[in-house]
């Protein structure tokens, strides 16, 4: 057992697909114990991939593999009365419980914090859900994308004005009320000897994004002004340059405002004579004449790869950066350098490469990381070494569909 | 009520403009003493962006500034001063965590390296958050919030399908990892507690956002594939539709999701069974992937006749994922978050009120202390009179020459 900085924290997890799972995972890297609780088909990301070479397998799934590294898996049937009497035995077990049910799920369960408090008044409970426990929407059914749009992130900051509002790529709001997640819920954990006993922790994801990204910078105003802004298609408005542009072999994502920055790029760009015009001597000049200063700019940047861009700009302390792709990002050195990819041992699929946790502490040394469990992998270690249980006991809750 | 759980938790927060600021944040909601530590001699630019409350201009009434600042005390040090970082170390001998998020070399260069901090108090926990972490090569590198996603593959991602990347038009990585920053802090407490020693967390931008990755980055490590934007697609290509359509008025857009069967018969019978749904290009849901152009032109011309908020409620109600694709103006308005009291109107000592965000994670028992932005230096006579023991004639010295300033 690795003995890392959350050595003995026991944490019990029932996730589905990303939110729960990266919280429990963010956890589970710095060394607590955790046990993730899966229905009898297991956890739906086991079905969501991705695959290698695509061909469906429960036990291949990309998000699987790569979101529940170090924990320990077990099956549970929790319509069964027999599976959610062992469950509530594994919430006396736990200090942090994890779920990402919508309330009315929890109620079917009947493992509302009502009941989980009373069972064990210590428990840290942690919900991460799209529109969290109470309120008008709390019961709407919600992917990442709902959730997401209901934070105006997208009608504000992401896509071109006269377009539908973008997502990004990833599964934003959920990864987002994960890592929210963790850091309330850890916290309560952490100073619950001062609360007295444990507590609910409410998450949810369109909130978190809708307070900490869209709201903190624009609600004030809107409040106190009655106006508000909207996306302009992938420049500041106010100040430039600052916007993505085409390089030789992609993109870069090109930032000057302050005179500094700005004296910097221009000497990156081999001080070309427009760069001295009047229209561009300050960022906001240069917005106004955002017309102009791009297509200049462009002339330049696609003559010269985006790595030589970024690395002449940030010799240049201008702090711009090469757009990467994933392939990029990971292959790079310094992912190799850092150890942040590692490779975990599957049985069937070899070396899969997958994440390492997300920060590194100086005096701590680093465990390996082991892989996501299998299907019912820790059936046999966690009821019957953990809860006790004989195997007959065991045999005979299976054969009742209960685990 | 209940005790904040980090109540006793004394954190001096070197962080800038945004990511720095939640980061201290994050610890003062939930119950630390939270001191920013910033300097005339160069005013954080975060306080320099409008709006300002009542117009005006002023780095103590920036009103975004203040809603990601909330929480944070400040107390004013100018570190080019040689005493000012002697200041400082002395503060560090009576916190339990430092934060900072300082270009690369900075913090060596002000004198108060880890090693250094250690010196004076080996308990301290110190949080440094770098763009790419404090070693490897890409360490030396400065970012924005908004640059730095491009270094992660999420900008690559993003956009209209087929067309180039866009980012976010803010710094999206930035409040978000300030919350991710505190969580490490929480664990090497954790590990000081257990230990007796504090540490140094090495923290990286990159490493957090990259986490939020990793569908694609399997899908490249098992089938070698590179995704370049998905628009408002299923990143892993498993729904349909899958996406934000038009509704009316100006701007208006509902976002809708169907991954299930079930989730798409509700919503074909919500159209009112069209014929075109019945089209074989559209009969299981890998044809509706395959084709989802179509049946998302197809969706857009029924979308646009509805309101926004009313269609998602119908849509919610026979059991299709939808919402409303929210402006800044309905955020405040939305009843959702008026009744989970997201946003807030506290009152300022300047005599204005603001309204900024509070306890966006609602906890059964504690109830997070929200408090408004601090004003430049607040509370420089408690901190350094009160917790450093300092005479007043040393404090106006001090003052007087730019040192607490």
């Amino acid at each position: 057992m690795s003995e890392g900085p959350l050595a003995g924290v026991r944490v019990l997890e029932l996730g589905q697909v990303i939110s729960a799972p990266f919280c429990a995972r963010l956890f589970a890297d710095f060394g607590a114990d955790v046990i993730k609780v899966e229905p009898p088909g297991g956890d739906l990301a086991r079905s969501w991939g991705p695959f290698p070479n695509d061909r469906p397998d429960p036990e291949a799934s990309g998000i699987f593999l790569a979101l529940n590294t170090n924990k320990r898996g077990v099956t549970l049937n929790l319509d069964h009365e027999r599976g959610r009497e062992l469950f509530l035995e594994l919430v006396r077990w736990a200090d942090i419980l994890v779920h990402n049910h919508q309330p009315a799920q929890l109620e079917r369960w009947q493992l509302t914090y009502e009941t989980v408090s009373q069972v064990n008044p210590q428990v840290v409970m942690v919900s991460i859900t799209p529109f969290g426990s109470f309120g008008p929407y709390a019961n709407w059914k919600g992917y990442d994308l709902n959730a997401y749009h209901l934070s105006a992130a997208g009608h504000r900051y992401l896509g071109k004005p006269d377009r539908e509002p973008l997502a990004a790529g990833t599964f934003i709001a959920d990864f987002y009320g994960g890592y929210v997640g963790a850091a309330w819920s850890f916290a309560a954990y952490y100073g619950r000897h001062l609360v007295g006993k444990g507590q609910h922790v409410d998450v949810s994801s369109a909130e978190a994004i809708a307070a900490l990204f869209t709201g903190c910078q624009n609600i004030g105003g809107y409040v106190q002004d009655g106006i508000y802004e909207r996306r302009t298609g992938g420049q500041f408005g106010i100040a430039a340059p600052a916007k993505i542009l085409r390089a030789k072999d992609g993109y870069v994502w090109v930032m000057a405002l302050t005179p500094r920055q700005w004296q910097g790029l221009v000497n990156a760009m081999g001080n070309p004579d427009w760069a001295q015009l009047d229209i561009f001597s300050d960022m906001f000049q240069r917005a106004q004449h955002a017309d102009a200063l791009y297509p200049l700019m462009e002339l330049w940047s696609q003559e010269h790869p985006k790595e030589e861009i970024m690395n002449v700009c940030q010799a240049n302390l201008c702090p711009t950066t090469a757009v990467y792709t994933v392939q990029e990002a990971v292959e790079h050195p310094h992912m190799r350098a850092r150890n942040f990819i590692r490779e975990v041992e599957h049985e069937g699929l070899g070396k899969v490469r997958v994440l390492g946790p997300i920060a590194r502490l100086s005096s701590c040394g680093e465990s390996p990381v082991r892989p996501a469990p299998k299907l019912g992998q820790h059936n046999e270690e966690v009821f019957g070494g953990l809860l006790g249980l004989s195997a007959s006991n065991i045999e005979e809750l299976r054969s009742q569909g209960a685990i | 009520m209940a005790a904040l759980p980090l109540e006793g938790i004394r954190v001096l927060n070197f962080g800038t403009v945004w990511l720095g600021p939640v980061f201290g944040q994050t610890l003062a909601f939930l119950g630390a003493e939270v001191y920013k530590v910033e300097s005339r001699k160069q005013i954080d630019v975060n306080r320099l962006l409008p709006p300002f409350a009542e117009g005006i201009q002023d780095p103590d009434r920036s009103l975004q500034n203040h809603a990601g600042w909330a929480g944070n005390g400040s107390i004013t040090l100018n570190l080019e001063k040689p005493e000012a970082r002697e200041l400082a170390l002395k503060l560090v001998e009576m916190v339990d965590v430092v934060g900072e998020n300082w270009a690369p070399g900075v913090i060596e260069k002000l004198g108060l390296s880890y090693e250094r901090l250690r010196q004076v108090n080996p308990r301290a926990v110190l949080v440094s958050i770098r763009p790419a972490g404090l070693y490897g090569p890409l360490s030396h590198l400065r970012t924005y919030g908004v640059t730095l996603s491009s270094l992660t593959g999420l900008d690559s991602v993003t956009g209209y399908v087929g067309e180039e990347p866009q980012s976010f038009e803010n710094a999206f990585a930035d409040p978000l990892l300030g919350v991710v920053a505190a969580f490490t802090a929480l664990v090497a407490l954790r590990w000081r507690d257990r230990t007796g020693e504090g540490c140094h967390v090495d923290f990286s931008q990159q490493e957090g956002i990259m986490q939020m990755m990793v569908p694609h980055i399997m899908d490249y490590f098992f089938n070698g594939r590179v995704h370049g934007p998905m628009g408002n697609r299923h990143p892993l290509g498993l729904g349909a539709p899958h996406g934000v359509f038009p509704c009316a008025g100006d701007d208006r857009w509902i976002s809708i999701a169907c991954l299930t069967e079930e989730e798409w018969q509700a919503l074909v019978s919500a159209m009112g069974n069209p014929s075109w749904a019945s089209d074989p290009r559209f009969r299981t849901l890998s044809d509706r992937v395959r084709n989802i152009d179509e049946l998302h032109a197809h969706i857009s011309r029924w979308t646009v006749q509805f309101n926004d908020y009313e269609l998602a409620h119908r849509l919610q109600q026979l059991g299709v994922p939808a919402t409303p694709v929210l402006h800044i103006a309905d955020l405040y308005h939305d009843p959702h978050f008026r009744q989970r009291r997201t946003f807030v109107e506290v009152h300022h000592p300047l005599c204005f009120n603001e309204t900024i965000y509070g306890s966006y994670v609602k906890l059964s028992d504690s109830q997070p202390q929200v408090r408004p932005g601090p004003m430049i230096g607040q509370d420089n006579e408690r901190v350094f009179k009160g917790l450093l023991g300092m005479s007043d004639e040393e404090f106006q010295r001090l003052v007087k020459e730019e040192v607490i300033f």
